[in-house]
């Protein structure tokens, strides 16, 4: 039924931006975290990771073969996180020579993490979020308006 | 003689295309921060004139005795339309979220008024059918 397929998408939202908010928690906690991975034998500082959304059955493949199914119409979807990604951006150094992990020259390498960054981010996928919620719940109040019909 | 006025079937309709609205605003909603997204909407004027002319997919004749399609849903009629002309954001997104609520609310009310119009029009009816009891 159509009406519930709102919800679907709706509900994809809200998933996705749950998910950008576990990733913006993960990058806040770890934004101190000098040992996150172990490369070729030295420790690797945590990297900032993103999160990257997309249409959901957004391939070109699947677009054009809905549009053909729908005589043209292009199709209405969710949204969906394709990719966790990391940010290559250089880790930050500061020069302590006596810290456990800094190299042969004194300098620190720590993680990437700009917690302003996180904090901007949190906000807009609380947003989103908010958003979402509001359209689940127009689609559930007109659903529930649509069970008087007859009454 | 039909006892249901032919105002209930294209009421029906109405339902139909408000929801399709929904579902189109939901996925833009959901969708405000993809990167490349572009916003959709539902041709209004289309719906309208499927509601309005009870009208559905018509059918090309070469002889007057051959069939027409009456059974085709009128929902398939109504076009989603695209809209990439704009760029709103970084990314490429053209999502207005005011626009989207905004539609949101007035498709919510929309809706609403129809389905109290059908509840109105079943009322009549069953007093009709009771004699006015």
């Amino acid at each position: 039924m159509s009406l519930f397929n709102g919800f679907n998408i709706s509900a994809s939202g809200l998933t996705a931006n749950r998910m950008r908010m576990d990733v913006v928690s993960a990058n806040i906690a770890n934004a101190n975290t000098n040992r996150a991975e172990l490369v070729d034998g030295e420790w690797m500082p945590y990297r900032r990771k993103t999160v990257e959304l997309s249409q959901n059955g957004a391939s070109p493949f699947a677009n054009q073969l809905q549009s053909v199914i729908n005589r043209g119409n292009t199709s209405v979807s969710g949204v969906k996180v394709s990719e966790i990604k990391e940010d290559e951006t250089p880790f930050t150094l500061s020069y302590e020579p006596e810290h456990p992990d800094a190299g042969e020259d004194g300098y620190v390498r720590s993680s990437n993490v700009d917690p302003l960054k996180e904090m901007v981010d949190l906000m807009s996928a609380t947003r989103s979020y908010e958003a979402n919620v509001t359209a689940l719940n127009a689609s559930k109040s007109m659903f529930m308006k649509a069970l008087e019909i007859g009454k | 003689m039909s006892i249901f006025p032919k105002s209930l079937e294209s009421m029906e309709q109405a339902l139909s295309a408000s929801t399709l609205r929904q579902r189109v605003h939901s996925a833009n909603i959901a969708n405000v921060d993809t990167a490349n997204y572009k916003s959709k909407k539902v041709d209004f004027q289309a719906a309208l004139d499927t509601a309005m002319n009870n009208q559905s997919l018509s059918s090309y004749k070469t002889n007057d005795r051959h069939l027409s399609f009456s059974n085709e849903s009128s929902t398939d009629k109504t076009e989603i339309l695209t809209n990439s002309s704009t760029k709103y954001n970084n990314n490429g997104n053209n999502v207005d979220m005011d626009v989207e609520m905004a539609e949101l609310a007035k498709n919510q009310l929309w809706y609403n008024a129809v389905t109290e119009r059908v509840n109105g029009k079943l009322n009549s009816l069953s007093s009709v059918i009771n004699g006015g009891r």
